[in-house]
């Protein structure tokens, strides 16, 4: 029985089309031409100014800070969520799981809205700590559900083992939990990074004058137009996230 | 073992409390400003109202809404199309062809989607390189629009939605009994058959995921209109930016605001009420006369 | 006095579920006692009451005279080797067995020579500094064993360890664990649901239903002497029949009346009585009329194509062959009687080249001796 051709011929197409624009963003930031139209050559140019540009460097900056910040909150946070989550199934835990869950259904445009109505309500200026905890907040859901996972794949008795054997929960966070639980919380905190040095439209409400992230940057940009040096600085920015994904992927390879 | 309460209640303070103050709360204050009348500043003025309520039945925000339910659906639409396929084709790859090839569909997924989308405004603009190659092609006239309306907004949508619904669909695929599909077709069905009526009830719990992943994030959408939509081809999320940042006009941000989440309720509900029947059907089911096997 | 260890008036409930009842229990020191039960009996509940994992709802635990009933855990002198053996993936064998001594903050030259002896005593020296994914099952369980003796506990608790074994494996282990208990003499609290497993290794077993203990006792006595249908059954088989008392013309004897196995006979001396009565031998006083259950093992009855010649203190009833199972070393009947079936085996002691085997729907006579059967009388009132 032949199987079909379809579904390879679909997955074929599928992805071609999602590599297609990146391939030609890469081609594009070494297009010495001004505008997309022809192309003009290969040139380093636009690297150059991108490299002379101190407010995309400023922008780099504090989306690094912002991304360090709110990746060890939300790991912290969600460990802890996730281990009370998974430890006592009571009625608090339900609700408690309702509202890790939430945030992940909740579009991010509602999100930063409600988190801009929050802290022009209580008066607080935005700035990069408003960032912060705003990242914080849509982080924490993701990394629980990875730790989540890893826990649901955790064998307990291991647990018991170990009081078995005479160890308290010292004992057992820094000898049992930690080393197995350990690969899970890097790749937890990956994603984590990931999601906030990738964030738009969260940051965009809640940032202040003078304080912009990448992306933020970015997309005012593509309002000036100034296409080139963008696709040079989605290159760089590309390959950073690249690095970081590979680097989670092998992460979080299971244990054979 | 017994744990005291206190363990319990201790360790999930922290993140219990941090989303109730800066979830909860601001979602709930987004309802209670959407009844403020707006004062000189754009913020929140003293007293209720539901004038703010009343200004939404101006004629161009149902007409929005209905764009942004019409564009998310097809999105939706398209992406499961697409990627029930994709997801059946990944499952049936063995192990080391599996994890490059999800690599490979999640790479591009991890690159920030403002520059893809960037990517493609670039690529659709009337100067850029499809337009050329279309008309070249006689596929396109000189003059044809690529960009700035709905035909952008979908297409793009699409290529940020089709991974969000690809990654649920081959979670299910992958846990799917393949030999199931071997079984009808040893009993007469079609190749096509055996899909239809074994394949696609099998995954349906990954379905439903794909179906709640791809349309909500859509119906929320902000950055992808705003880019490659034209004026005439806004949705909610341009409005509510809109009306938060350049009009500032907060209260009427948070009508919009909540008008969104009502939206979204709709699908969420009726994903909650399928998958409740699907586990009401699995518990009621009866048991099977006796044992075949001794 | 006081056991070594003691359990005493031990109740657990879950719900509205009592799972262990009012249980009471005494472990000499160094002795194996097997902890025997269906699945739902109590059995695991009351080994996680004594590892620490549960505390009960009513009742202490003594541990060489210590109430150790508040105790957690990891305080109490008490090592449990799992079902599972949870052994630490991220952890050579030797540190995984080394684990115990580690935590309580030894010697690294101490801990090297201990499990290097255990290591000796469970045979596993040459796969010291592999992970557990890299032996086999058998290997692995022996590593939960050296993990848990290592530590000296006064008691070893091992939860249904060979569950996850095959046949001839298990057979290796369970002489293996009677050598281990041997060379170091600690107190075994052994759980399983198989019977095999019990006897063979247990100095006493504990039959365990329904959240309490129905006998406790010594492998020969728990299956010679049943004190319950329940043991009677659970513990090897056996055939059930309901009886009442009357007396017989013989003092060591018993009389039971019963309609289920039709026409008996039983001879006293050289004269064979025919009627509904059988023999059983008097143990102890019951009153006439009392109602009481016959147990007698199918390896006790003789299967005969012909009413067996007279004999003193011999039952003799007869049917119908119904079943004929052939397992090599002996062949297991079920013969109709009445409208019961009874069951009998058969050993092959002698190859007689002359004999057909009793086949299917061939007329037998079953017999056995008054002192053959046990007879089981259990309180009236329910549970």
């Amino acid at each position: 029985m032949k199987p079909s051709r379809l579904p390879l011929v679909t997955s074929m197409l599928v992805l071609g089309f999602f590599y297609l624009p990146i391939a030609m963003l890469v081609a594009q930031s070494f297009n010495a031409a001004k505008f997309g139209g022809q192309w003009n050559g290969f040139s380093f140019r636009w690297y150059q100014e991108l490299w002379a540009r101190d407010d995309i460097h400023q922008a780099a900056w504090n989306t690094l800070l912002i991304a360090t910040a709110s990746t060890l909150a939300s790991v912290i946070l969600g460990s802890l969520a996730a281990w009370c989550i998974h430890r006592y199934k009571s009625r608090t835990q339900r609700i408690h799981y309702g509202l890790i869950y939430a945030p992940l259904v909740v579009p991010d445009i509602l999100m930063g809205l409600s988190l801009l109505f929050f802290f022009v309500n209580i008066g607080v200026s935005l700035n990069l700590t408003t960032i912060i905890l705003a990242h914080t907040t849509f982080c924490l859901s993701y990394v629980t559900l990875v730790m989540l996972g890893r826990l649901q794949d955790f064998d307990e008795s291991m647990i018991e083992a170990a009081q078995d054997l005479g160890a308290s929960w010292p004992t057992i966070i820094r000898r049992i939990l930690l080393p197995l639980l350990g690969p899970g919380l890097a790749a937890g905190a990956l994603l984590a990074f990931t999601l906030s040095i990738d964030d738009f439209v969260i940051t965009f409400l809640v940032s202040g004058p003078g304080n912009t992230t990448l992306p933020v940057k970015i997309f005012s940009m593509m309002r000036r137009s100034s296409p080139q040096v963008i696709n040079a600085l989605s290159v760089i920015f590309m390959s950073v996230t690249f690095i970081i994904v590979l680097l989670s992927q092998r992460l979080s390879r299971p244990q054979s | 073992m017994r744990k005291p309460r206190w363990s319990e209640a201790l360790l999930s303070i922290p993140s219990f409390g941090w989303l109730v103050v800066f979830f909860a709360i601001p979602t709930v204050l987004v309802v209670a400003l959407s009844f403020k009348p707006t004062d000189l500043t754009g913020s929140a003025g003293s007293g209720w109202t539901l004038d703010t309520w009343r200004s939404l039945a101006n004629p161009v925000y149902p007409l929005i809404v209905w764009r942004t339910i019409w564009l998310s659906a097809s999105c939706t639409v398209v992406c499961l199309l697409l990627s029930v396929p994709v997801a059946y084709w990944i499952a049936r790859l063995d192990g080391k062809w599996r994890q490059r090839v999800l690599l490979l569909i999640i790479l591009p997924f991890w690159t920030n989607f403002l520059i893809r989308i960037f990517a493609w405004r670039t690529l659709l603009h009337p100067d850029g390189y499809l337009k050329s190659i279309g008309v070249a092609l006689g596929w396109a006239e000189p003059n044809d629009q690529l960009l700035y309306n709905n035909g952008a907004i979908l297409l793009v949508l699409v290529y940020t939605y089709l991974p969000f619904a690809i990654l649920p669909l081959y979670a299910a695929a992958e846990k799917f009994d393949f030999s199931l599909l071997d079984a009808a077709r040893d009993l007469g069905a079609t190749k096509f058959q055996a899909f239809r009526s074994i394949f696609l009830p099998g995954i349906r719990t990954g379905l439903l995921t794909a179906f709640l992943i791809v349309f909500i994030p859509a119906l929320g959408s902000y950055a992808i209109p705003s880019i490659v939509g034209g004026p005439s081809s806004e949705m909610i999320g341009n409005k509510i930016a809109q009306r938060a940042t350049t009009d500032r006009n907060l209260p009427h941000a948070a009508a919009l605001g909540t008008l969104l989440t009502i939206t979204i309720f709709v699908p969420l509900g009726i994903v909650a009420l399928l998958r409740r029947r699907d586990r009401l059907a699995a518990a009621a089911r009866p048991s099977l006369p006796g044992t075949l096997i001794p | 006095m006081g056991a070594f260890i003691e359990l005493q008036n031990i109740t657990k409930t879950f719900g509205s579920a009592t799972v262990v009842s009012n249980v009471s229990l005494e472990l000499n020191q160094g002795e194996v006692f097997s902890l025997l039960g269906p699945s739902g009996s109590g059995k695991t509940t009351l080994l996680r009451l004594l590892a620490g994992f549960l505390t009960p709802d009513a009742g202490r635990i003594l541990i060489n005279g210590r109430d150790v009933t508040a105790l957690p855990p990891n305080l109490r002198p008490v090592n449990t080797v799992f079902q599972n053996y949870a052994l630490f993936p991220h952890l050579t064998v030797r540190e995984n067995i080394g684990f115990g001594l580690s935590v309580a903050q030894r010697e690294p030259s101490e801990i090297i020579t201990e499990v290097d002896r255990m290591l000796d005593l469970t045979q596993l020296h040459d796969h010291a500094t592999k992970k557990p994914s890299q032996i086999s099952g058998g290997q692995r369980q022996r590593v939960a064993i050296a993990r848990a003796l290592i530590n000296k506990p006064q008691l070893l608790l091992l939860d249904e360890p060979l569950a996850a074994l095959d046949l001839k494996l298990r057979q290796r282990m369970l002489i293996e664990l009677n050598k281990i208990h041997e060379e170091v003499g600690t107190t075994f609290l052994y759980v399983t649901h198989d019977q095999g497993e019990a006897m063979s290794l247990g100095d006493r077993v504990g039959v365990m239903n329904h959240g309490r203990f129905e006998q406790i006792g010594t492998p020969n006595e728990v299956y010679e002497h049943p004190r319950s249908r329940f043991v009677a059954e659970f513990v090897g088989d056996t055939n059930l029949i309901a009886a009442t008392v009357i007396p017989v013309p013989d003092v060591g004897n018993l009389g039971l009346r019963t309609d289920q196995v039709g026409a008996v006979e039983y001879d006293l001396g050289p004269q064979r009585h025919h009627g509904d009565v059988l023999l059983t031998q008097k143990t102890r006083d019951i009153p006439t009329g009392a109602t009481a259950t016959l147990s007698v093992r199918p390896e006790r009855i003789a299967i005969r194509r012909d009413p067996p010649p007279i004999a003193h203190e011999q039952n003799t009833i007869h049917g119908i062959v119904e079943d004929v199972v052939y397992l090599g070393s002996r062949t297991h009947y079920r013969v109709r009687v009445n409208d019961r079936l009874i069951e009998v085996w058969k050993q092959h002691r002698r190859f007689l080249p002359d004999y057909a085997p009793i086949t299917w729907h061939e007329k037998v006579w079953l017999s056995w001796f008054s002192n053959d059967g046990y007879l089981i009388v259990e309180p009236t009132s329910p549970a």
